[in-house]
């Protein structure tokens, strides 16, 4: 296996809040990566810094070997890393496909392809029942679907989902599990998930990054990481270790 | 003192009154922006009601203009908190483009009642202790007194607002319904009514500044565009929302427009004639438009704005 | 093949919109046969050549969602090619209006890029602004006639070349052949690549730029599309009126009136332009001549016009179209 995205030393600075502080970690072609951490330790600045969206203070970001450091959003899109948002922000003007084909017009200019090519992205997403909705009538799992179905349109190497397991039921959490999956296994994507449900994090990673304070403070498989301490704390605070430890023990 | 160096007093003394004239049309603009986050097109209207009140109330009651500065003031604010109860309240809920057009529509109609009631002949006003007196303060150097009384409360207007919005409870709520609307509910401040404070006090200083504007300059229907392009352009200058940059950006607006004047008499004291054939008295007020454009494009959180 | 296909191509809009639309359309064609009045007839030709320049501000102002406010520049650029050709070196329209488009396009491209680096309040603002440079410039440019503006020469003889009749009908005809070559280029632009990506855009650039959007560039496409409309109206507007100066092709009051249309009828979708010019333009028409007449009631017209926008902007900022679709959704029509 080879890397597809290279983090090296990545810094980014709001201000005079540092959100990355030399941030360096590497991703294989066809892994399954979870990025997790507290709120605020700068998950979501580092998918910015990588997507382009913020120019970085220090550090180079390669993908598939070519350094994409500082290239401006759609320029990282085009070469094949798309990217959801945290909070997707409802299209009013745009039906479910209309969204998906959005995305699928990056690759064609032919409205035709760019339909076939939604419409099998659709269906792969389970909205078949939603086509000629508006987005901001879906419930908020539909509307997570639509978000990943439109990067997903893009046809990228790479996907970095940021938070699309957020608010979700347990039988909505266990779809997107299955999605996911699908998308890592079926269309051989490379998965980056920024997540705080853990259940979907342990279960779908090869491995897992915990970021803290802007800083990586472990990695590993998610059964280590489980069991890191620091991890732990980083998450749950001092007294919590004690607790958890307990429970486990008693299970 | 030669006439070259006398000319160019004379005209920086000039711009400089102006331009505090000019300031003070921004003021309210930006108290608006400052608050709410919107622009008022019909800006530029309301600085021609304030023109036409005063010259209404001195026909009527025979007073001299400048008595019709109270006037004028609660005709600006009962104006402004009207716009916001009966429009602008209603254009918050909607996108961006409906606040626009809105507002877009209110200046429409303040023009053209003008134009239904008053006629489009430009009026002017013609007696009052300030019409056509001027002080010589030596080497032919003319002060107005009109233009000088408008500066002096420009400055009065400027060091007032300022003082209302850092020093009294009612300044300190709108601040903060401007820092964020959200937050200031939770603290109990009726952020709606702070937004028609805002539109009020915005009115009245436009329409007093109007008031004494009509001394010296002739209100017709149309001449609202004019000062809504002035104000936005010193508006951005200063950077939106900012009171003590709109000042300094409106008296850099004021040496914008005289730069034909400076112009004129610079080519006249270096006697070239094909430089004084270029007259750029027609490019009076192009100087404010580009100055807008370019600052928004190259600096659009003002001159003296901080980058966030 | 499939882009011929996509221009005809109605088949996501109800059939009874169609409806309505082809009984229009033959009342268009074949209103000048049915007896009219002069007047009647210079009020259709205005509303034809308002449909065109709103159907132009729709692009960028309605589906991409940058108000702009400064169209009247391009309407002038149009116009005074057409003139300054015809009147120096006797260039008919159909080659005159293409040239004066190039030049409005590559007037776009220049002030497109820096304009687009604002948004929303401020991107109206500088519209206008640069609207008002260039109207500066006109009127005190000798060649171009200055602050009088230009009057064309007549032919001793009507011409198609020139596009000078005798008759309005004649006008009436070039006008609506460019309605519907207008429309149904819409109806192929709300579809295509562009128009889809404008659309994301309007709802949301950072989203929009995740899948790959250039942003900018496509605002500034679209705006030379926009103003394209805008520019052949123009030219044509200078064949018609003969005479032409820079304060009234060029004013404020028609920047602001090409938006209107497009607002007022419905912003963003494929009638709006058309249903907002034929409400507003025969109330301004008859409004007009009606309080004309009457001595001490000019501006009247406008004051209504202005209560409609404010009314429009505050309870349905989409429009009159809006309001149709919000009705359907009720299941009333």
């Amino acid at each position: 296996m080879s890397a597809i995205l290279q983090v090296q030393g990545v810094t980014k600075d709001f201000g005079g809040l540092r959100a990355n502080d030399n941030i360096s970690f590497s991703v294989e072609k066809g892994e399954l990566l979870g990025l997790i951490g507290p709120n605020g330790a700068g998950k979501s600045t580092l998918f910015n810094c990588i997507a382009g969206v913020h120019p970085v203070t220090a550090g180079r970001i390669f993908f598939e070997g070519k350094e994409i450091t500082n290239l401006k959003p759609h320029q990282v899109a085009r070469l094949g890393l798309a990217r959801t948002f945290q909070i997707f922000v409802a299209s009013g003007d745009l039906s479910v496909l209309e969204n998906i084909m959005v995305g699928s017009f990056l690759r064609t200019r032919s409205r035709k392809i760019a339909r076939q090519k939604a419409e099998e992205i659709l269906v792969f997403m389970e909205l078949q029942e939603h086509v000629d909705q508006w987005v901001s009538e879906l419930p908020v799992a539909a509307q997570k679907r639509v978000a990943m179905a439109t990067a997903l349109a893009t046809q990228p190497r790479m996907l970095l989902l940021d938070e699309v397991a957020a608010g979700l039921n347990p039988t909505e959490i266990d779809q997107m599990m299955g999605l996911i999956r699908q998308i890592h296994d079926d269309r051989g994507i490379t998965v980056v998930l920024i997540e705080h449900v853990m259940e979907l994090v342990m279960n779908l990673s090869q491995r897992v990054i915990v970021l803290e304070s802007g800083k990586i403070i472990a990695e590993g498989k998610p059964e280590a990481i489980k069991q890191n301490p620091e991890v732990i704390k980083a998450y749950l605070g001092e007294r919590y270790v004690a607790k958890i430890a307990e429970a486990e023990g008693k299970a | 003192m030669g006439a070259f160096t006398s000319g160019m007093i004379q005209s920086i003394v000039s711009a400089l009154l102006m331009g505090m004239v000019f300031a003070l049309v921004a003021l309210g603009l930006t108290i608006i922006f400052g608050v709410m986050n919107i622009v008022n097109f019909a800006h530029g209207e309301f600085l021609m009601v304030g023109m036409y009140a005063c010259l209404l109330f001195s026909t009527m009651t025979g007073l001299d203009t400048l008595a019709s500065l109270p006037f004028a003031a609660i005709v600006g604010f009962l104006l402004g908190v009207m716009c916001y109860y009966g429009l602008v309240k209603y254009l918050l809920r909607g996108p961006m483009i409906a606040q626009l057009f809105g507002t877009f529509g209110l200046m429409l109609l303040l023009r053209n009642l003008a134009l239904l009631i008053f006629g489009s002949e430009p009026r002017i006003a013609h007696h009052g202790i300030l019409v056509g007196r001027s002080f010589v303060i030596g080497h032919g150097i003319v002060l107005e007194a009109t233009k000088l009384t408008a500066a002096g409360f420009s400055i009065i207007l400027f060091l007032t607002v300022s003082w209302i919005l850092n020093h009294t409870k009612v300044g300190k709520a709108l601040t903060a319904t401007a820092l964020n609307a959200e937050a200031a509910r939770y603290m109990g401040i009726p952020t709606e009514r702070m937004n028609a404070l805002a539109w009020g006090i915005g009115g009245a200083t436009v329409t007093i500044c109007g008031a004494l504007l009509v001394n010296f300059w002739p209100v017709d229907p149309n001449i609202g565009l004019l000062f809504t392009m002035i104000a936005f352009a010193t508006v951005a200058l200063g950077g939106f929302g900012n009171i003590k940059g709109a000042f300094y950006a409106g008296i850099i607006i004021g040496f914008l427009i005289y730069i034909p004047t400076f112009w004129d008499t610079t080519t006249m004291a270096i006697g070239d004639k094909a430089l004084r054939g270029i007259h750029l008295f027609s490019f009076k007020y192009t100087f404010v438009y580009l100055a807008y454009f370019l600052i928004m494009v190259f600096r659009p959180h003002g001159l003296f704005g901080i980058k966030e | 093949m499939e882009v011929i296909r996509n221009i005809f191509d109605l088949s996501d809009i109800p059939r009874k919109d169609l409806t309505v639309f082809g009984i229009f359309s033959l009342f268009l064609l074949i209103f000048p046969l049915i007896p009219h009045s002069s007047f009647a007839m210079a009020t259709m030709i205005e509303f034809l050549m308002f449909s065109l320049y709103g159907m132009g501000w729709n692009t960028i102002g309605g589906y991409g969602g940058q108000v702009d406010l400064g169209k009247a520049q391009y309407a002038g650029i149009g116009a005074f090619t057409t003139a300054v050709m015809l009147i120096h070196w006797n260039i008919p329209f159909w080659i005159s209006a293409p040239v004066g488009m190039i030049f409005a396009i590559i007037w776009s491209f220049a002030i497109g890029y820096p304009l687009f680096r604002m948004r929303g309040h401020y991107f109206a603002i500088a519209t206008i602004a640069t609207s008002l440079v260039l109207l500066d410039v006109f009127q005190s440019w000798n060649f171009v006639g200055a602050a009088k503006g230009l009057e064309l020469p007549l032919k001793s003889m009507p011409s198609l070349l020139y596009l000078q009749f005798r008759s309005d009908t004649y006008y009436y005809y070039i006008l609506l052949f460019l309605f519907f070559f207008g429309f149904f280029y819409i109806n192929w632009f709300r579809k295509s690549r562009l128009g889809f990506q404008l659309r994301a855009i309007k709802d949301n650039e950072e989203v929009a730029r995740s899948l790959g959007i250039n942003v900018h560039w496509c605002k500034i496409k679209t705006y030379a599309i926009a103003t394209s409309f805008v520019a052949v109206v123009g030219s044509f507007h200078a064949c018609y009126n003969f005479n032409i100066d820079p304060e009234d092709i060029m004013s404020l009051d028609l920047s602001i009136l090409i938006a209107m249309m497009a607002m007022v009828g419905g912003a963003g979708s494929l009638w709006g332009p058309i249903i907002g010019a034929a409400v507003l333009i025969p109330l301004k028409s008859y409004l007009g001549s009606w309080l004309g007449g009457k001595e001490g009631l000019a501006g009247l017209d406008l004051v209504i016009y202005a209560l409609i926008i404010m009314i429009i902007a505050a309870f349905e900022p989409r429009g009159i179209w809006g309001i149709v679709e919000k009705a359907r959704k009720r299941g009333k029509i």
